[in-house]
């Protein structure tokens, strides 16, 4: 039998949560790996009269609503195919659901009342917690940068690079951002379900305020309460860094970790 | 001497039901002391209290003379802890689960893990969702007892442990306390932690209805006693018996056969009378049962309610 060893080290809330979400992690990436493989190199063989007719036939009410507006240039299609759909998709399921592990469902399955009758404080573990979070969107974020920036030449997006990253920031930002509603909704309650619901619901209602704001000229103040619009709104990937659209996100972000690391050490946790 | 655990009027309110009344508990240094009740009496309540996981609606607690809450991390650190219902899940073994609490626990003396583990003939590689409870509890039980903690509060300890596994336990306590360790336990049968506990708290709704020995408990328990008797009258006996103090609850019925007769009662603390009044016939059979714990609790609380 080999011996038990301990060692200690740093962060150890956020190292076991990695571990154990390692594998997890790996399948989401496999995931988003896939989704840009499927979509992106088909770009070369959209750029055809036909497709340009067939968008022009479509109502613009329906363009502007799935964001298809720019969808004939590289950064408009990896934009509108990838980053601010089934990327968006799969990245705000994968955060929000790592967010209702670490709060309610850590809560609801008693790991975290064993953790908490340890030197462990309700501070450290929401932080710890959060930050096991925030780096696996990043790692995510860091996988999408370099599989699209693999596909662009051979599927002709003539992506700057910078912007691409400018952009993959944008992104991990509205996952986070959602992933942060549900750590909050999770801290204050106890429960997963409120988690994911929270975290889905300002994923969702930040869709839908946009897309009816893009619609109305009357409705465009709505885009100032939409994450997505903060993320996409100024087409980071053609246009380039937008500072505030990225600190509403992040410091946005940074507040609902407050929020809930507040919650949690304020109440009982709940058997 | 300072209490290891000392609470005064604590008091536990979700809305309007209240889980825990104005407990005064004073648990003394190198004792082991055992919190008795049935399901739902407070027991782990009180526990979870202890350790910060839940906080007091009023009253105040102190824990190796610190309140849990401002005694943070570094007061649970000093502290082994079961939960009441210990649940594990995930692929991770129970060899990588040890080793994270070891880090986020007191200090680990090297090897102290496997000492235990193979003291409790428990199999550290295997991934901890495939455990029996059995198998489980004694993951909580070495991560409790693995940094050799001042305190031990153990929530139904030897839930789902065979009875072997149960002796080296308690073999496992009586060392804690020779090694100068408290040990607060909780349980919900009496006899599980008689042998082990040098004082005992009863619990029921909530409040304490009883405390002293294990000893002094038993005989305040209540006994059912059921015997067949030769040689004496059905009328006699039944008259014998009513004048028992202790005895009440008197069934006498002749038996089927010759002039035996059968009788069963419920006794109240000491058996000795009733037996004496008994041995006017011949015995032929005997029977006492095991203080059934509800049924003294029960016992216990109408009788504290009847003296308020």
């Amino acid at each position: 039998m080999t011996r038990v060893e301990v060692r200690r080290g740093p962060l150890p809330i956020t190292r076991r949560l990695l571990g154990e979400g390692f594998r997890g992690l790996i399948g989401w990436g496999l995931g988003l790996t896939a989704v840009a493989l499927l979509y992106l190199p088909l770009f070369p063989s959209m750029q055809t009269p036909e497709l340009q007719g067939l968008l022009d036939s479509l109502p613009p009410e329906l363009i502007r609503t799935l964001g298809y507006e720019n969808i004939t240039s590289g950064s408009g299609y990896a934009q509108s195919t990838f980053f601010g759909l089934m990327g968006f998709v799969l990245l705000t399921i994968a955060g929000v659901s790592w967010a209702g592990e670490v709060t309610g469902g850590a809560e609801e399955s008693g790991r975290l009342e064993l953790t908490l009758a340890h030197g462990v404080g309700r501070t450290q573990y929401a932080m710890e917690a959060a930050l096991a979070v925030l780096i696996k969107l990043c790692l995510l974020g860091a996988l999408a940068w370099a599989v699209v920036w693999a596909i662009d030449s051979p599927a002709q997006l003539e992506l700057d690079p910078g912007n691409l990253l400018a952009v993959v920031m944008s992104w991990v930002g509205l996952g986070l951002f959602s992933a942060t509603a549900g750590f909050a909704g999770g801290a204050l309650s106890g429960r997963r379900i409120v988690a994911v619901g929270a975290g889905a619901g300002v994923a969702v209602a930040g869709y839908a305020l946009q897309a009816v704001a893009n619609n109305s000229e009357d409705l465009e103040g709505l885009r100032a309460f939409s994450p997505y619009a903060w993320a996409f709104g100024e087409a980071p990937l053609a246009q380039g860094w937008d500072l505030p659209g990225l600190a509403a996100l992040w410091l946005g972000s940074a507040a609902l970790v407050a929020v809930g690391t507040v919650a949690l050490s304020r109440r009982d946790i709940l058997g | 001497m300072t209490p290891v655990i000392e609470t005064r009027a604590l008091s536990k309110r979700y809305g309007s039901h209240t889980a825990l009344h104005d407990l005064d508990l004073v648990v003394d240094p190198g004792t082991v002391f055992g919190l008795v009740g049935p399901n739902g009496a407070g027991k782990t309540t009180t526990l979870r209290l202890l350790l910060d996981i839940i906080r007091p609606s009023s009253g105040t607690v102190r824990v190796l003379g610190t309140d849990p809450r401002a005694g943070g991390a570094a007061l649970r650190r000093r502290i082994g802890f079961v939960p009441g219902e210990l649940r594990l899940d995930g692929r991770i073994s129970g060899r990588a689960l040890l080793t994270h609490l070891a880090e986020i626990s007191g200090p680990v003396a090297p090897g102290a893990i496997d000492a235990l583990a193979e003291r409790l003939g428990l199999e550290l590689g295997r991934p901890v969702r495939t455990l029996s409870k059995g198998n489980k509890q004694k993951i909580g039980l070495v991560q409790a007892f693995m940094h050799r903690p001042p305190l031990l509060v153990l929530d139904e300890p030897t839930s789902g442990l065979d009875p072997l596994v149960q002796r080296e336990f308690l073999t496992m306590v009586r060392e804690a306390r020779d090694d100068g360790q408290t040990v607060l336990l909780s349980s919900h049968v009496l006899s599980e932690i008689q042998q082990a506990a040098d004082e005992v708290v009863v619990l029921a709704q909530g409040r304490i209805v009883a405390r002293g020995s294990v000893e002094s408990l038993r005989s305040a328990s209540v006994r059912r006693l059921r015997a067949v008797v030769v040689g004496a009258s059905a009328d006699a006996l039944t008259a014998a018996l009513e004048g028992v103090p202790s005895a009440t609850d008197i069934a006498v019925t002749p038996a089927p056969s010759a002039d035996a007769v059968h009788v069963a009662a419920t006794v109240r603390g000491e058996v000795d009378a009733v037996v004496r009044t008994l041995m006017t016939g011949r015995l032929l059979d005997l029977t006492v049962e095991e203080p059934d714990l509800e049924e003294s609790i029960l016992d216990l609380y109408t009788r504290t309610e009847a003296e308020r």
